[in-house]
């Protein structure tokens, strides 16, 4: 593992895409700051290894027999029933 | 009367079969990037992501809006611009449903699949309120209130 030292304000640069900077140091807290292209995923490690966990928990045989619900649910529309938000909490 | 009804309940229903593409896969599938989605209308409310290989592997899918009626996933900037998404109304989300013997099934709310209706570019979706939702939100079973 590559470790290097670095102020606040400082940046690594990876792979000459992904940029890196420290932007605050409140006790055992580190806030970094990531600028990469929109085709890099970054996500915080446990949650990725969550997900992770439970897409491979979720894998199964296009033979499963298939759970009967309780009866209020609608139906899967083409349409979808709700609509997500695009623009995040963060944007506002 | 009795003709009628036969016919009714025995009018064919026919799977809708659409193909998904996932540049970055699935979170511990990277290399799987081709999917089917199925939708059977005897099968609802669920529906099938299968792999497109031999493999007859598949995820079980969920509206995950029929799933939690008050659900409000934020798509986070970054995806909305990889999937090209210029509204609401393009994108189709689906939840990963978890089927366990022996468990209620749930269905995962913090990362749900965000496939754009008009490219079939899919992409699962870390939602930037990610927290405020649960990772195995239970589906109600049939017969488990009596």
């Amino acid at each position: 593992m590559l470790i290097l030292s670095r102020k606040i304000g400082e940046s690594i640069v990876i792979d000459g895409r992904i940029h890196v900077t420290v932007m605050r140091v409140e006790g055992e807290t580190v806030k970094l700051g990531i600028a990469a292209p929109t085709e890099v995923p970054v996500h915080r490690k446990e949650v990725y290894e969550e997900i992770q966990r439970s897409n491979q928990q979720a894998l199964t045989k296009q033979s499963t027999p298939l759970p009967r619900l309780a009866g209020a649910l609608p139906k899967l529309k083409p349409a979808g029933a709700g609509e997500p938000k695009l623009v995040p909490a963060l944007k506002k | 009367m009795k003709c009628a009804e036969m016919i009714e309940t025995e009018t064919p229903v026919i799977a809708r079969r659409d193909a998904v593409r996932m540049p970055n896969g699935l979170l511990g599938f990277e290399q799987i990037k081709d999917y089917t989605l199925v939708t059977n209308p005897g099968e609802a409310p669920f529906a099938w992501l299968q792999v497109e290989d031999n493999s007859a592997l598949a995820f079980v899918v969920i509206d995950p809006f029929v799933a939690a009626p008050d659900y409000q996933p934020d798509i986070p900037q970054a995806d909305v611009e990889f999937l090209k998404l210029n509204h609401a109304d393009d994108a189709l989300l689906l939840g990963i449903v978890t089927i366990l013997d022996g468990q209620p099934p749930t269905v995962n709310l913090k990362g749900p699949i965000v496939i754009n209706r008009h490219t079939h570019t899919g992409k699962q979706v870390i939602i930037a309120n990610a927290a405020a939702y649960s990772l195995k939100h239970p589906l109600p079973l049939a017969g488990a209130a009596d």
